[in-house]
C-alpha cells in the first residue's frame, strides 16, 4: 500500500514536471500584446474597452517591482511587448538595452502629453517613454490628534523631529526614501554621496528612531485611520485614499521638497507585437481614456488634452491635481544607485539601534 | 554491476531525483556562486570573484541581525514546544476518533493562505481590533494597548504560524512510545511524574528535536510575519535578503547572507543529529 502511494507520487510528480517543461514551449501567433505591471495599475475596464475596440488580446501579468520587471525583461525579452516602470528603472533598463525606442510616428497622441514631466534625466528626449502615472509621496497629518500630543502643527519635515510625537508616526520603508527625508530636512538634495554629509544625515536619522511606530510601505494610511499613528510620510495614492476614508486627514507638501516618481511606458527590446503593442499605447494616450485612467487609479495625470475630461473632485484635489506651485518643490531621485549600498546599510544600524 | 532488481526497486525515486536535483540542487549552486560574484552601478550581476560580499555580513550591524534571528527562532522553538507538548501528549492518547479529529483540526488552518492568516492577527491585536475593543468596552483599558510591531508581536506570529510543525512531530513520537513501558513503570511504583520524567520524556526527545528543528528552520525566513506584524520596526535574515533582491538590488550580497542562513540551518541540523543519533535526519519526514 504504502509502496503504491510512493510510486504514484513519484508519477505525477514527473508529470509535473514534463508539463511544467512543456509550458515553456511557444503559442501559436495570435492578435494579442503582453503587458506586465504591478497590479490593478491599468484598469480592468481600459483593457476590456481596448480589447473591444481593436479585437486585440491584452495579456496583463502582475508584478510586484519595478526590480521584478527587469529581471523579467532580461530574462525573456520576447515574452513581453510593454511594460510600465518608474523614472529610475528607465533610465537603468535603457542603458542595460532591455528597451527600445518608441516609433512616435505611430503615436499620434503623443502630443498630449504635458512637457512639465517629459524631458527628464532618465529619457532626456523622451524616446524611450513616456509618462503613464505621477505620484508623489508627502506628509498626511491629523491636526488634531498632534495638537492633542501638545505637538506644534505640522508643516514641515522638521516638525516631525518634535519629541511628543513619540511613537506616533507610521513612514514608508524604503532607504532611499528615509535618508531623502532627512536630507531634505537638513537642506541638502537627494542622494548626497559627501562622506561627511551622510554622517551629519545619519546623526540626524537616528534621532527620528523613537517617534516612529511602524516602517510601512503598503498600506501606512490604515496606521492613521484606527489612530496608532498621528502623521505619515506615504505616497499621494495612499493619501487619496486616506483622506477619503476620514477627511479630518490632512495633506501637507512640506517646505523643505518632496520626491515625485513618473511612471512611464517602455516597449521591451525584443517586443513580438510592435504595431499592437503601440496602438494599445496610442489608446492610452487619448485624452479621454487617459481622463478615465487617472480617476480610477487616483494618479496625477500628465496628459494636457485630459485635463478637461477629469471630474470636479479630482480637479480639485490637491493631491491629485498638485498646483504647477506645489510641484515645483518636487524632484526625482537620481542616482539611486551610487548610494544605495551605503544607505541600505545605515538604514539597517538604524532598524537594528 | 548492474543489479536489476534493485534498479527496479529504486525507480520510483528516479523522477523524485531529478525533480530535486532541478529544483533545489541546480538554485543552490547557483546561489552559492552569485554569493562570490560583484554587482555594477547598474544592479546588474557582474562575473567577477570576490570574496566582499562576506566581508559585508561580518559587519557588526549585520550580525546583531544574524543573532536577531537567531533568537526569534530559537524562542519560537521554546514557545511552540511548550504549548504542544501537552496538545501533542493528550491528542496521542485520544481514542482513535478523536485522536483524528484532533489531528484535522491542527491541520485545518493550512487550508488558509498564511497570508490571510496573519492579517487575522492584525484584527485580532491592533489598536481597533478585537481585543482592544472589548477591553476599552468593558472599561478594563481607558485607550487602547498598543500590542502591535514588537518583537514579541513577530514572535506570536511565527509561533502560531510554525506550532503545527511541532505538535505533529511530537505526536509522532508520543505515539510510538511502546505502552507497556509505562506500564512496567507504574508496576515498579514510580509515579505518574517520575514516569513522564524518566520514560516518556527521554523516549520523546527525538521528536522534540524533530519539532524543534521543523520549526526553527522556517521561522528564519517568515519575513512577512515581521514586516505585517513587527511593522518592520528590526530586521531578521529574511527582511534583509528580502530588501537586498528587490529594493537594494544587490542579489550577491543576499547570496551571501542566504549561504550564512543555510549554515545557521547546518549547524542546526547538526545538532539535531548529535542528539537524536538520527544521521540522515529520517525522523524529520
Amino acid at each position: 500500500m504504502k509502496k503504491n502511494l510512493k510510486i504514484i507520487i513519484s508519477m505525477l510528480l514527473s508529470a509535473s514536471l514534463i508539463f511544467s517543461l512543456a509550458a515553456c514551449g511557444k503559442g501559436e501567433e495570435a492578435k494579442e500584446i503582453n503587458i506586465m505591471t504591478w497590479a490593478d495599475f491599468i484598469p480592468r475596464e481600459i483593457i476590456e474597452q481596448f480589447e473591444e475596440e481593436t479585437g486585440i488580446k491584452v495579456n496583463y501579468k502582475e508584478v510586484a517591482s519595478n526590480e521584478d520587471m527587469q529581471s523579467l525583461l532580461e530574462a525573456s525579452p520576447d515574452q513581453y511587448d510593454l511594460a510600465v516602470v518608474t523614472d529610475y528603472m528607465v533610465d537603468i533598463l535603457r542603458r542595460n538595452e532591455n528597451i527600445q525606442k518608441l516609433d512616435k510616428d505611430k503615436l499620434p497622441n503623443f502630443s498630449n502629453l504635458n512637457p512639465v514631466y517629459q524631458g527628464q534625466y532618465y529619457d532626456e528626449s523622451d524616446e524611450y517613454s513616456f509618462p503613464y502615472a505621477i505620484s508623489t509621496s508627502f506628509l498626511l497629518v491629523n491636526p488634531e490628534a498632534v495638537e492633542e500630543l501638545g505637538a506644534n502643527p505640522i508643516t514641515s519635515y522638521e516638525d516631525l523631529w518634535q519629541e511628543e510625537l513619540d511613537k506616533n508616526l507610521v513612514v514608508i520603508d524604503w532607504s532611499v526614501e528615509i535618508m531623502g527625508l532627512v536630507l531634505k530636512t537638513l537642506g541638502y538634495e537627494y542622494n548626497e554621496t559627501d562622506p561627511e554629509i551622510v554622517a551629519q544625515a545619519k546623526d540626524k536619522l537616528f534621532e527620528l528612531k523613537d517617534n516612529i511606530m511602524r516602517f510601512e510601505t503598503n498600506t501606512p494610511e490604515d496606521s492613521l485611520l484606527n489612530g496608532e499613528a498621528v502623521a505619515g510620510f506615504m505616497y499621494s495614492n495612499q493619501a487619496v485614499k486616506g483622506q477619503a476614508a476620514n477627511d479630518k486627514l490632512e495633506p501637507v507638501f512640506p517646505t523643505e521638497g518632496f520626491p515625485m516618481y513618473i511612471d512611464g511606458f517602455v516597449l521591451s527590446s525584443e517586443a513580438p507585437n510592435l504595431d499592437y503593442a503601440h496602438e494599445f499605447l496610442n489608446f492610452i494616450l487619448e485624452p479621454e481614456i487617459s481622463a478615465k485612467i487617472s480617476e480610477l487609479t487616483s494618479f496625477t495625470n500628465p496628459n494636457v488634452a485630459a485635463q478637461e475630461f477629469l471630474p470636479e473632485d479630482f480637479k480639485n484635489n490637491i493631491m491629485l491635481n498638485p498646483t504647477d506651485d506645489i510641484i515645483s518643490n518636487a524632484s526625482l531621485y537620481i542616482d539611486v544607485d551610487a548610494v544605495l549600498e551605503e544607505y541600505e546599510h545605515i538604514y539597517s544600524e538604524f532598524k537594528m539601534k | 554491476m548492474f543489479n536489476k532488481e534493485k534498479f527496479k526497486q529504486n525507480a520510483p525515486a528516479i523522477p523524485v531525483l531529478i525533480w530535486v536535483g532541478f529544483l533545489v540542487g541546480l538554485p543552490l549552486v547557483f546561489v552559492i556562486i552569485l554569493s562570490f560574484l560583484t554587482r555594477d552601478d547598474l544592479g546588474n550581476v557582474v562575473i567577477k570573484f570576490t570574496l566582499s560580499n562576506y566581508k559585508k555580513i561580518f559587519d557588526p550591524t549585520y550580525l546583531k541581525v544574524f543573532f536577531n534571528s537567531f533568537l526569534l527562532a530559537t524562542l519560537t522553538g521554546l514557545i511552540t514546544l511548550i504549548i504542544g507538548y501537552p496538545v501533542a501528549y493528550f491528542t496521542a492518547n485520544l481514542s482513535p476518533k478523536k485522536r483524528s479529529l484532533s489531528i484535522g483540526l491542527i491541520m485545518l488552518p493550512f487550508w488558509i493562505s498564511s497570508l490571510l492568516r496573519t492579517y487575522g492577527w492584525i484584527i485580532l491585536l491592533g489598536n481597533t481590533g478585537i481585543i482592544n475593543n472589548i477591553l476599552t468596552k468593558l472599561n478594563i483599558i481607558q485607550s487602547p494597548f498598543n500590542m502591535m510591531y514588537k518583537f514579541s508581536t513577530t514572535l506570536i506570529g511565527t509561533a502560531y504560524m510554525l506550532i503545527p510543525f511541532m505538535i505533529i512531530a511530537i505526536y509522532n513520537s508520543v505515539d510510538k512510545l511502546d505502552k507497556s513501558l509505562l506500564e512496567a513503570s507504574y508496576d515498579l511504583g514510580a509515579s505518574k511524574r517520575q514516569t513522564f520524567l524518566n520514560i516518556t520524556l527521554p523516549l520523546t526527545l527525538p521528536g522534540i528535536a524533530g519539532g524543534f528543528t521543523l520549526v526553527f528552520i522556517p521561522s528564519l525566513g517568515l519575513f512577512f510575519i515581521s514586516d505585517l506584524l513587527g511593522g518592520g520596526m528590526t530586521l531578521f535574515l529574511g527582511n534583509v535578503i528580502n530588501s537586498q533582491v528587490t529594493k537594494g538590488r544587490n542579489k550577491p550580497l543576499a547570496a551571501a547572507f542566504s549561504i550564512g542562513m543555510i549554515i545557521l540551518v547546518l549547524i542546526i541540523l547538526y545538532l539535531y543529529g548529535k542528539l537524536t543519533k538520527d544521521k540522515k535526519g529520517e525522523g524529520l519526514f
